[in-house]
């Protein structure tokens, strides 16, 4: 079955973790790169991920509006079941879809309590309960602690597994733990850290917070297709 | 027509709904002398804008037909196309953007890019139609043009450049400065007819400065010439900016910027003067033919009067003195008197009269030369229709017409009105190609179609005011299609022997969907070694397509299906056409009924206009009907909502999104896709048919 396959071909599951699920439920996990290198792409292939397993996912973007986060989406699926039959791979589409919200918000605008009162009008009515959350665009470092503290609590509430994007500066030396200096003060809130590292031609993904196996470091992003391939 | 080719400009106006397309093409009119008084869009005086002519456009404050019409400005002679703003009537928007040379994209100050805004971009995308845009609106409460130049780059992906900044905004909004000549523009007298150039406000120098240097340097990108200038540090020319600007707009890689308030008067006059001067001239813009005798070959046009005419029929109107056809010549010159030929039917005629038109009152003239626009009088044809010197055999390429996806049924009150109604639907169908009409078999109800529920209201309402055609009207249906989800084998004999000659003939082989490509019906011919004789192959071959104009399933037209036949066997005194066809539509349902079929559904991309506080409201109601919410964007004040929703789901939405938000969003909707009807659904469809069967028999 065509679901079944995409779901075991994905190789994040190599990243070590006994479960299917990289990060518990309430937790927080990051996604660390400088601009360009793939943070978004790596968390659209988490959230593709969710959708197959029939996990809702709602996708908050604070860069883009709607229609290009759809674009990544149908770009990175494409790319991922291009070796699948076009009729197959359009009728699977449109049963994951319902899994996927895409909420966009403007940066200033953007609020942990104003996230809450959307996430409402959602769930109260039974329009759509997200079980993944992907947040794209925050600025995660001191002066963020309060709402990324709020952001956890709200993950612990709902029981949501919460993916945010780090965009990190090149101009930043990464500390002892790998982490950037700007980033050290909120790393505590975070269950798991990964960094995506261009080396060459090749973008590497290294665990730099969370349990794991060593396999984890043996994972490439496919520059030209931005998805993930055993480097093994 | 004295104007020289290169002194021409053909343009469109196109925008979302209500960003006020109409008003500023009013006070274009206004400017250039066309007209002697403004007359606003539901305006106090109950005149109604120049442009909407029709009473009912006027009645309703939106823009139906794209009204041709023409004007003068420095020199220059400018051909402007009013296009309606709402989707139902894209089809219009299409035509008008595929004989235009370039386009004025109106934006709302406040609203932004629009979802319409979207959809007449790609349109413009598709026909490559230069534009520059204009922020129409800088008066009113929450204007803010910068966001929506950024706006235009992000969403629309334009290389926005501002050509002003606004003196004010809102309430206090007086006028722009103009960043190319660093000048204050201000509109005086009663309807801002005289531009008074001052000296920029002090405060606003700095300002100026830092975005005249952002334009220049967006211009210097197509400018050798520009970027020495800069770089060198020599004095920078009107003209230098006015060609780089311009050929950045020709290439559709940038998009200069300008601002105003139509309705405040202020802001046309320079509006106009960019369209003279960044917008392109016919002989600017490569126009193709394809030529009939050469496969399709396209030949390119050359606007030159002296070459064989080649000229496109945009759009026909039904007036008091018969059909009005708008024509774009591409080549050639339309003469008084002169033959052309339809390459569609190859019926020759002599032009009559040749008319210019200004909204709805006309001027006639004695020819009309390649890159003009202008109408022909009495000439029976179609939209979309070529005409071409006798001898040529040319076409333009076919204008994109998307399938109509819902119906209703209409019948005529009295005698008077039955013989009016027909009238009206061969002139309507003729006009509009996405709107058809027939008559159905079983109920013999003249069933009319279209791309949704305002554009059959339109088309009702006119038969009753232009035609007075009192029509009663059924429900509207949707447009289910059925198809086929697995292979279906088939092996059926047809077999009658009950006196004199007799039937035979055997079909075997499957039925699959078509996944790999976009087509609906494919007819694969398998027979090997005779069993099926060559000649009732082409018999098989049109039952099998018959039956696809009624499913089996639920009698709605089947598509998307490959049919294999792959054996058979015949007689060689009892098999004929005939028996072969009642073969294959033997074979066809026994292959149907393997291939377990579903019904589907046309799908609609909805997307609703709120302000934030009723977002949740405004979920929950498309969530009601069946809708997939895909996003919600949040834009300060406004949310945007963007929804698949079925079509069936979406009738009377409007007045219950309009209670539920105290008037306050608004909506647009446009076919997307179509998907198959969950299985509750579908039996409520079947029990509908079923009912609606009973009561017409």
């Amino acid at each position: 079955m065509l679901k079944q396959d995409l779901i075991l071909r994905n190789p994040l599951r190599l990243l070590g973790f006994e479960t299917e699920d990289i990060l518990p439920a309430g937790g927080l996990g990051a996604v660390l790169a400088h601009a360009g290198v793939g943070k978004t792409a790596l968390l659209v292939q988490l959230a593709l991920n969710g959708m197959l397993r029939n996990r809702n996912v709602l996708h908050v973007s604070l860069n883009d509006p709607v229609n290009k986060v759809t674009l990544w989406y149908r770009e990175l699926f494409e790319h991922l079941a291009d070796r699948y039959e076009t009729g197959r791979v359009n009728r699977l589409w449109e049963s994951v879809l319902p899994h996927r919200f895409i909420m966009t918000f403007r940066v200033e605008a953007f609020s942990v309590p104003k996230l809450e009162e959307r996430l409402h009008d959602l769930t109260e009515p039974g329009i759509f309960s997200p079980e993944i959350m992907i947040i794209d665009g925050l600025h995660c470092d001191a002066t963020m602690q309060n709402d990324l503290a709020a952001l956890k609590n709200l993950a612990g509430k709902k029981g949501m597994r919460v993916w945010l994007t780090v965009h990190t500066h090149r101009h930043e030396s990464p500390g002892e733990d790998g982490l950037p200096a700007s980033f050290s003060p909120v790393a505590g809130l975070f269950d798991l850290v990964l960094e995506l590292r261009p080396e060459r031609a090749d973008v590497h993904i290294k665990l730099l917070r969370g349990a794991a196996t060593a396999a984890g470091s043996n994972l490439l992003l496919d520059p030209s297709t931005m998805l993930i391939k055993d480097h093994s | 027509m004295a104007n020289k080719l290169e002194n021409v400009r053909n343009i469109g106006i196109s925008a979302h709904i209500d960003s006020g397309k109409t008003t500023l093409t009013e006070r274009i009119l206004f400017y250039t002398k066309r007209i002697h008084a403004i007359h606003d869009v539901k305006g106090k005086d109950g005149v109604g804008a120049t442009m909407d002519s029709m009473e009912l456009e006027k009645e309703r404050g939106i823009t139906i037909a794209s009204a041709a019409t023409f004007c003068s400005w420095l020199d220059h002679e400018i051909n402007i196309i009013d296009t309606p703003g709402h989707v139902d009537f894209t089809i219009e928007v299409e035509r008008s953007l595929r004989v235009l040379d370039g386009a004025v994209l109106v934006l709302c100050s406040v609203g932004g890019v629009q979802s319409q805004s979207i959809t007449v971009d790609h349109q413009m995308k598709r026909y490559r139609v230069p534009c520059i845009a204009f922020i129409n609106k800088c008066d009113r409460s929450g204007a803010d043009p910068s966001r929506v130049i950024g706006q235009l780059r992000t969403k629309l992906g334009h290389n926005a450049v501002a050509m002003q900044i606004p003196i004010s905004l809102e309430a206090d909004f007086q006028g722009v400065i103009d960043l190319l000549a660093m000048k204050a523009l201000y509109f005086e007298g009663e309807n801002g007819e005289r531009v008074r150039i001052a000296e920029i406000p002090g405060e606003l120098i700095a300002e100026a400065r830092a975005k005249r240097e952002e334009m220049i340097d967006a211009a210097s990108m197509f400018s050798d010439e520009l970027t020495e200038a800069i770089l060198e540090e020599k004095t920078i020319s009107d003209a230098l900016i006015i060609e780089a600007v311009r050929r950045g707009t020709l290439a559709r890689k940038l998009t200069p910027v300008f601002l105003g308030s139509a309705y405040k008067n202020k802001g046309v006059q320079p509006l106009l003067d960019a369209v003279t001067r960044y917008l392109p001239c016919p002989a600017d813009i490569e126009n193709t033919a394809l030529d009939l005798e050469h496969v399709e070959t396209p030949v390119p046009l050359l606007p030159d009067p002296a070459k064989p005419i080649v000229a496109l029929a945009f759009k026909l109107e039904d007036g008091p003195y018969g059909q009005l056809t708008y024509v774009r010549v591409y080549q050639g010159a339309l003469a008084k008197g002169s033959a052309i030929v339809n390459t569609r039917n190859g019926k020759k005629t002599k032009i009559g009269r040749l008319v210019r038109m200004h909204a709805d009152q006309m001027e006639d003239i004695e020819v009309v030369s390649a890159g003009y626009i202008g109408a022909l009088f009495g000439i029976e044809c179609s939209s979309g229709d070529t005409f071409v010197s006798p001898g040529a055999n040319l076409t333009m390429t076919s204008m994109f017409v998307p399938e109509p996806v819902i119906s209703l049924a209409i019948a005529p009150k009295d005698n008077k009105s039955q013989i009016n109604m027909s009238k009206a639907l061969n002139r309507f169908t003729k006009e509009d190609p996405t709107f058809r009409t027939h008559v159905d078999e079983e109920t013999s109800e003249t069933i009319i179609e279209g791309m949704g529920e305002l554009h059959l209201d339109i088309y009702v309402e006119r038969m009753k005011r232009e035609y007075s055609a009192e029509v009663e009207t059924g429900k509207p249906r949707v447009a289910y299609r059925e198809t086929i989800t697995q292979r279906g084998e088939f092996n059926y004999t047809h077999k009658k022997q009950t006196g004199g000659a007799g039937q035979y003939g055997r079909v075997a082989g499957y039925l699959e969907p078509i996944t790999d490509e976009p087509a609906d019906f494919i007819f694969d011919n398998q027979v090997r070694g005779g069993s099926i004789p060559t000649q009732y192959i082409a018999a098989c071959e049109k039952s099998f397509r018959l039956c696809m104009a009624k499913g089996p399933k639920m009698e709605f037209p089947v598509t998307g299906i490959r049919v294999v036949i792959n054996d058979g066997a015949s007689h060689q005194v009892d098999s004929s056409d005939m028996a072969f066809q009642a073969a294959a539509r033997g074979a066809f349902r026994e292959g149907y009924a393997k291939a377990k079929p579903v019904i589907h559904e046309p799908i609609m991309k909805v997307v609703v206009e709120t302000p934030t506080e009723f977002q949740g409201a405004v979920m929950g109601l498309l969530n009601q009907r069946r809708g997939m919410i895909v996003g919600a964007q949040d834009e300060g004040t406004l949310s945007v909502v963007e929804a698949q929703v079925p079509l069936a789901e979406m009738f009377g939405f409007s007045t219950v999104l309009r209670s539920s938000t105290q008037g306050k969003a608004q909506f647009t909707m446009e076919f997307a896709l179509y998907r198959q009807v969950p299985q509750s659904i579908a039996e409520k469809i079947a029990e509908e048919i079923a009912s609606r069967k009973k009561s017409a028999a």
